[in-house]
């Protein structure tokens, strides 16, 4: 199946955007964990703080469905 | 067309008031806007955009007929006004501002320049 | 003069004289606003050896080039002082619309000295400046005064705050603004306390001057379009910063029991959705802001009345509720409101209730201390008692009332290795062990331990968490990339999360004020300031510099006992080994003494002057200094 992540700020650069300038359309087997898409596709876990798709946080146990967007969260410091 | 409030939206930022005088003014002072942010802190803790409803009002009491309708707008002429006041006491809604360096009310022309900026849904055009 | 206010306050409480001058150009350029004229005034003005509680110390608010423009986001106003908790340069900044309010005034910096003779509040409507009488303020509670003063006079003033604790001299206390915002650092609210002054007020009418407002327009407007539909900012609008809390956790960086452990077992129930779900009244954004990260809340605990507070964010959630192990947001946000209506920095102030209850916890403190009650992890009416302790200074609370590293000073007995503070002030919300870019970052601080200055989690990362490998060279890259934002008095998020890049904020500063400035210059007015800062906290304190990079015992030699980074810890071989590199790399030398080269570079050859005459200018470094110092980490380092 397709879904799509998108990303901007630190992981842009690593999530390696072609769809458009955030976004990368990643094919994926199976119903793998946000997490494996993410360790297969080669971006550390520890760069992402939560995600967020179809206006809810995920957690990196989510399992995307077909043609979900998915946007990363970079932590950033503040408050 | 007019622009419609959703006051639960709004999170105080004042943008539209910044906006509203470049575009009007070519300066930044938000205290000559259009539009004003009341505030309703610490309770309920609500933000209340204040901007005008296109009623006519102001037009039918303006003596000298220096507001005029424009399409949806209805527009005061700095030109012809002459500061009297009459329209800022009666209009309803209280959204007829002063300020003292500009010689005639602030008026909302209906440019929608606050709502291209507004990124919350708090003022949305509606027909 | 394009981009200013144009006038700089001199106030002298003592005498009441009130002098207007204009704001010398020269002086805007080389220092750029708030942090870096914090910086240049105090170094220059503050004799060495003034107490910081007393009638020589200044109390500075100030803007800064970008204050109120039409910008990624001008909202921030700065506070500064010599700081009673580190004894040193302090600057802490807030958003609301304080700052561009003042602008608006026609004032770029305000400058206070002396004490006033009884409880007053500093005035301002447009040209109109007056000490007023605050004695029917006195004692009121931060939010509860700013209530007071809407309704005294008018909602359209913005106003700004001391409570109970910053009239007591509590060396944490912030100053408070907008119904929760807060210049939280350094101890801002107990030197205005000192000052007798309770509060400020202000009204602005006027327009700031633009050099080219077609261009300035232009710019922020299609920067706003672009970063509408950014991917970073839904989320971002949703949940502000309180959405942390679990990815700290899972790094084992989260502060839980003063810093005895990092991971919270209970985080869900504190963290930001918690907050969102439970708490939520509205968003709540700073001037200028379409980002809107200020979540407004209500706290409902059964057999409390309900409280109203802008938080908690992040750095509250980790240093209140997981440094004193609260396990329900409510209680978190209840406590927020407490620690902002007392006049408390919540992120001191809950570490050093965190640090009191671990004294309990191994009986140093016991309930004969603490007026018959007790101090349980993770007990709100424990920690509202000992809060209240603390404000009026009654008991042992005078003994917190000087933050971690005073109180252990006074309690010995080894304390002092579980204080999670450097020079004086408290860990941000990041546990090192871990991440020793992040306890390198908190030690060489030049405020005492604040992220603001460098935060290097994702970094550690990056680089790799079990390597001290090149971090000190980044350190030094953050330490001036992240105060730039402090002194160009803007926003920093916008750039760390939406891509907004520091070379368009140079391009906004290019269109206000006309300047033909470069990110190069600034980066150089931001190193200018660090090494005068350092230079001011060692002529000060005394020297060596080396002497004042302390890490806490904890963070050095005891390992995590469990989470996800169990058994780590930084080494004092470590620590040692990047403290060597660090030094090296800003040209100070080994015994990090900033030396004559390296401040003759950034064009304060004065201080090299001051710190010969005391004997602590840094040893000539064999080679020279370096010629860049610090190294941008790519991809883009936050």
């Amino acid at each position: 199946m397709v879904i799509y992540l998108r990303s901007g700020g630190k992981l842009r650069d690593r999530l390696k955007p072609d769809v458009d300038i955030y976004t990368r359309k990643v094919e994926v087997e199976g119903t793998p964990t946000l997490e494996e898409i993410l360790e297969e596709i080669g971006i550390p876990d520890g760069l992402v703080a939560f995600a967020f798709a179809d206006g809810k946080v995920r957690r990196l146990n989510y399992r995307p469905v077909e043609g979900d967007v998915v946007t990363l969260q970079p932590p950033v410091s503040g408050g | 067309m007019r622009i419609e409030v959703k006051k639960e939206s709004c999170t105080g930022c004042r943008l539209c008031e910044q906006i509203c005088t470049i575009c009007h003014y070519k300066e930044i002072n938000p205290k000559k806007a259009a539009i004003a942010i009341e505030p309703h802190f610490p309770e309920p803790g609500i933000f209340e955009p204040k901007i005008c409803v296109q009623c006519g009002i102001c037009a039918k009491e303006c003596p000298i007929d220096a507001i005029h309708l424009e399409g949806e707008a209805y527009v005061l002429h700095a030109d012809e006004c002459t500061n009297c006041g009459i329209c800022v006491e009666a209009c309803p809604f209280g959204v007829l501002y002063t300020h003292a360096d500009v010689p005639t009310p602030l008026k909302c022309d209906l440019c929608l320049k606050c709502t291209e900026v507004c990124n919350t849904g708090a003022l949305i055009v509606v027909d | 003069m394009d981009g200013f206010g144009g006038t700089t306050l001199r106030i002298n409480l003592s005498t009441e004289e009130i002098e207007r001058t204009p704001t010398d150009p020269e002086f805007a350029r080389s220092w750029l606003g708030a942090r870096g004229f914090v910086s240049k005034i105090l170094y220059d003005e503050v004799p060495r050896d003034a107490d910081p509680l007393g009638v020589d110390n200044l109390f500075i608010v100030t803007t800064g080039v970008l204050t109120g423009s039409f910008c990624p986001v001008g909202s921030k106003v700065g506070f500064g002082c010599i700081s009673p908790a580190t004894n040193g340069h302090a600057d802490s900044s807030m958003g609301g619309h304080l700052g561009p309010e003042l602008r608006y005034a026609g004032y770029d910096l305000i400058v206070m000295e002396g004490i006033a003779a009884g409880p007053t509040y500093l005035y301002i409507d447009d040209d109109t400046i007056e000490l007023r009488p605050a004695g029917d303020y006195w004692g009121m509670g931060s939010l509860e005064l700013e209530k007071r003063m809407k309704k005294d006079l008018g909602d359209d003033f913005q106003i700004a705050t001391i409570g109970p604790s910053g009239e007591n001299g509590i060396v944490f206390s912030c100053i408070t603004h907008d119904f929760g915002r807060q210049a939280g650092r350094c101890g801002v609210g107990a030197v205005m306390g000192s000052k007798k002054l309770k509060a400020i007020a202000v009204r602005g009418t006027k327009s700031l001057p633009v050099h080219d407002l077609d261009s300035m327009y232009k710019l922020t407007y299609d920067i706003i379009q672009r970063t509408k539909t950014h991917p970073n900012m839904a989320p971002w609008q949703k949940y502000g910063t309180a959405f942390f809390v679990g990815w700290s956790n899972e790094r084992g960086c989260f502060p839980t029991k003063n810093f005895q452990e990092t991971y919270h077992k209970d985080w869900e129930k504190i963290d930001g959705e918690r907050l969102v779900e439970d708490c939520l009244v509205s968003d709540k954004a700073c001037f200028g802001c379409w980002m809107n990260c200020g979540k407004y809340t209500r706290a409902r605990i059964p057999g409390k009345p309900d409280t109203y507070q802008e938080g908690p964010e992040y750095e509250t959630i980790a240093l209140v509720g997981g440094s004193c192990a609260f396990t329900d947001i409510n209680h978190v946000a209840y406590a927020n409101h407490l620690l902002d209506d007392i006049g408390m920095d919540t992120m001191s102030g809950g570490s050093t209730v965190a640090f009191a209850m671990e004294c309990y916890q191994r009986g140093i403190i016991t309930k004969d201390d603490l007026e018959g009650h007790e101090l349980r992890w993770g007990n709100i009416d424990d920690f509202e008692h000992f809060v209240r302790m603390i404000a009026a200074r009654r008991g042992i609370g005078d003994i917190f009332a000087r933050g971690t590293k005073g109180a252990a000073e006074a309690l010995g007995r080894g304390t002092i290795d579980f204080a999670s503070q450097a020079k004086g002030m408290e860990f941000s919300g990041y546990d090192t062990r871990w991440y020793p870019a992040q306890l390198l970052s908190y030690c060489t601080c030049d405020i005492g331990a604040h992220h603001s200055k460098s935060w290097t989690i994702t970094t550690d990362i990056e680089l790799g968490r079990d390597t001290i490998e090149g971090k000190a060279e980044v350190v030094i890259y953050l330490q001036h990339i992240r105060p730039l934002f402090d002194t160009w008095s803007c926003c920093r998020l916008f750039w760390g999360e939406l891509d907004v890049t520091p070379e368009e904020h140079v391009d906004s500063i290019k269109h206000l004020t006309g300047w033909d400035v470069t990110l190069e210059e600034c980066m150089r007015v931001s190193e200018r300031v660090w090494n005068l800062n350092r230079a001011h906290f060692i002529e000060r304190n005394g020297g060596p510099g080396r002497k004042f990079d302390v890490a806490p015992a904890r963070h050095l030699d005891e390992p995590i006992p469990g989470g996800p980074a169990e058994g780590k810890v930084v080494g004092r071989e470590n620590f040692e080994a990047m403290l060597d590199d660090y030094y090296a790399n800003r040209g100070w030398d080994e015994d990090g003494n900033p030396t004559r080269e390296i401040l003759d570079d950034l064009g304060i050859g004065y201080a090299a002057d001051n710190l010969e005459k005391l004997g602590f200018l840094g040893k000539p470094i064999p080679g020279g200094i370096p010629k860049v110092r610090g190294r941008e980490l790519k991809p883009k380092a936050m």
